[in-house]
């Protein structure tokens, strides 16, 4: 008999927690990251309050009714992109973003065949690595999936070409890029929160530790903000066009991106992953990814993805509430 | 065009130079008779024309999904379903030519359930046999019918959406699993080899594979990898060959050796080639010399018609624009490059481009034929 192997031959990874019973409780997490700034290396992460004016406080863990652990934070404006970077990343801009939750971790394979989806990683070795090869509206649709699940109003219209975003739903969506960028940040400037590049390693899996192959979601630090994975294992689908130059013209409230020019479109990936050198790893490293739509069998196995959605004041204080 | 693979040529006569003067003269000669331009080469329509056989096959009309039957040359097409508030796909039409198991659809998006159907080839006696199940397949014997179980009972338009494998039995009604069932996972576009052996399909994120075309043991726990790129295989009737989708504008066949323990796919003979138009749903006429496929646009289906879904055209449910089929010969060798290929090689079935897609052939009158 010959048995089918897999075509990766990497070791098991042992199952670690980490979105479990564990989460349900409330973190603040000014005690999640690390308060004394680091300013070595021309990268000067300072509290977050320092670059965030808050509406709603600090940011604070909740789990949500289907037991999936998220980071409420509050609204604040940032410096978006940066001067010194790629040509796309320019010029720094000031953005306000309101205030959203955002996935503690990278959606991984349990989350999304917990809302009856085909799993399409590559790597199928342990149920809490985040799911990769996930295609645009795939993401998108484990999004509404996730929503009916917790009876929230799904974002996305699904008799549209492009599950066209209903903004002012409840329900859970891929972040807008600078939603991922207000939140890789954390209220730090520089290409890392964490400060010196040389941290990296204790922050990402990336090209230079990950052995060619993703790893169980959160085995690595958190930003200061307390969110998991933001610099490494898989990219993040963002909902945006892609255009290398939109940071010229933006709007500097919430912006979502140019509109779709109808032909040979690219969405925002973001994040470094297990295949991604440390200079693509940077909070504002940008690329632009086809988004695999049409293929029966997407094979771009870093692209992976993470949801956000806004809540109300009161929704948002009770979901505190549960959680404590 | 066709491009026929370089082979070893004649041997030369004599070394004298009038003999290679002679021999020169001859070729040359031989070589003007041969020629496309002066060789009246048979249309390939034309040739099927006269073959017995007919086609089955899934079209969108009248916002629709409905199975048609149409003669091997794309003549006659007609509809054997006509359910308005169902969409029928995916036929697959029973070796002995006298029935066509199908996959239905019922209700719209997620509430949708896509169940197993069989009828008889001229659309009667049509019976539902199981729910949540798809992507049905044929023993040799015509007997049973394969099929995989959704892999969650709520709808999901991708192919692979399967998890395990089980058997209808036509004369008693009853569902048997795969005896390796429960280690079958993300299979989809099964086939039976003809000598009942094997059954090939494709595994996507299944099964310890990242994705691979495999021979899995009819009745055993045997699972061999075939260790060719794409998806969609299908074996030749007459069992010798295995045609396959070896990437989106391409499909290949090849010889396989079915009755060995440990079949092997060899060098491929025949490449179908489009570089403007995706190629799939490879499917072999019944006497193993023609192949049809689905042919158009890569594209992500059209989320406003009816009883379709987003994703990749070639997906079953998945709206396809221009999608026609098409027949070629499968004795020719070498590269067919369908944009460039004479009548003699190539012919589309069908032009109207309404997701023309998932071909099967059959023998269009089969208690006649086995009386020749």
């Amino acid at each position: 008999m010959v048995s089918v192997e897999s075509e990766k031959g990497e070791q098991a990874v042992t199952p670690k927690a980490c979105c479990g019973t564990a989460l349900a409780v409330v973190v603040l997490l000014s005690a999640c990251g690390r308060s004394a700034p680091d300013s070595a290396g021309g990268t000067k992460p300072e509290d977050a309050s320092a670059n965030s004016r808050s509406e709603r406080g600090e940011p604070a863990e909740i789990v949500t009714s289907s037991g999936v652990a998220m980071v409420s934070l509050p609204g604040g404006e940032f410096v978006m992109g940066t001067d010194k970077g790629n040509p796309d990343e320019a010029p720094a801009h000031k953005v306000k973003v309101s205030a959203f939750l955002i996935d503690k971790y990278e959606v991984t394979h349990e989350m999304f065949t917990k809302v009856q989806l085909p799993n399409p990683s590559h790597w199928q070795d342990n149920p809490k690595k985040p799911v990769e090869r996930v295609r645009w509206r795939d993401a998108k649709q484990y999004c509404n999936e996730r929503s009916l699940l917790e009876g929230l109003k799904p974002c996305y219209d699904e008799k549209t070409a492009d599950w066209d975003c209903d903004y002012a739903a409840n329900g859970y969506r891929l972040p807008t890029e600078a939603e991922w960028e207000y939140a890789c940040r954390a209220g730090a400037e520089g290409p890392y929160d964490f400060g010196q590049p040389d941290k990296l390693r204790q922050y990402a899996w990336f090209a230079d530790n990950a052995g060619e192959k993703t790893h169980v979601a959160g085995e690595k630090k958190p930003n200061r903000w307390g969110i998991f994975d933001l610099y490494g294992n898989v990219s993040e689908w963002c909902e945006d066009v892609y255009s290398p130059t939109y940071y010229k013209e933006s709007p500097p409230v919430d912006p979502r991106g140019p509109p779709n020019p109808g032909k040979d479109v690219q969405r925002v990936m973001r994040g470094g992953s297990w295949k991604a050198s440390a200079d693509m790893c940077r909070a504002s490293f940008r690329q632009g990814q086809r988004t695999g739509d049409s293929d029966a069998c997407f094979f771009t196995d870093y692209c992976g993805f993470r949801c956000v959605r806004r809540a109300s004041p009161d929704e948002l204080r009770q979901l505190k509430i549960k959680a404590k | 065009m066709f491009t026929p693979k370089r082979r070893p040529g004649p041997r030369r006569p004599g070394c004298g130079r009038r003999a290679l003067f002679a021999y020169a003269i001859f070729t040359s000669v031989l070589s003007l008779l041969l020629s496309p331009a002066v060789v009246a080469q048979v249309p390939l329509r034309k040739t099927l024309q006269s073959a017995p056989f007919k086609i089955a096959y899934e079209t969108y009309t009248n916002d629709n999904w409905e199975i048609f039957v149409m003669n091997a040359d794309g003549s006659h097409a007609l509809n054997l379903t006509r359910t308005p508030n169902e969409h029928e796909h995916y036929p697959q039409v029973s070796p002995d030519g006298t029935k066509i198991c199908f996959s239905v659809d019922a209700g719209e998006g997620r509430d949708t359930i896509r169940s197993l159907f069989v009828m008889d080839v001229d659309g009667g006696n049509r019976k539902k046999l199981v729910d949540h199940a798809r992507e049905p397949f044929w023993s040799p014997d015509s007997k049973v019918i394969g099929f995989l179980p959704q892999e969650y009972p709520k709808f999901n338009v991708i192919d692979y959406y399967t998890q395990g494998m089980s058997f209808y039995d036509l004369n008693t009604g009853k569902i048997e699993a795969h005896v390796n069932s429960t280690n079958l996972h993300h299979l989809y576009n099964p086939c039976f080899a003809p000598n009942g052996k094997w059954i090939v399909a494709t595994v996507h994120a299944g099964m310890g594979v990242s994705h691979a075309i495999l021979l899995i043991a009819a009745h055993g726990t045997n699972i061999i990898n075939l260790n060719i790129p794409g998806c969609r295989p299908c074996i030749s009737p007459d069992g010798k060959q295995i045609a396959w989708g070896s990437g989106d504008h391409e499909v290949d066949a090849a010889p396989i050796d079915l009755d060995s323990d440990s079949p092997v796919v060899g060098t491929w003979r025949l490449r179908i080639q489009d570089k403007t138009n995706e190629t799939y749903h490879v499917d072999w006429s019944p006497d193993s010399r023609f192949l049809s496929l689905s042919r158009g646009p890569a594209s992500k289906g059209d989320p406003t018609k009816r009883g379709t879904f987003q994703s990749a055209c070639e997906i079953v449910g998945v709206y396809a624009p221009g999608w026609n089929l098409c027949a070629v010969s499968a004795e020719r060798e070498g590269i067919l490059d369908l944009n460039q290929a004479t009548d003699a090689d190539f012919t589309m079935l069908t032009t109207n481009g309404l997701s023309n897609k998932e071909s099967a052939w059959f023998r269009s009158n089969p208690k006649k034929e086995s009386k020749r």
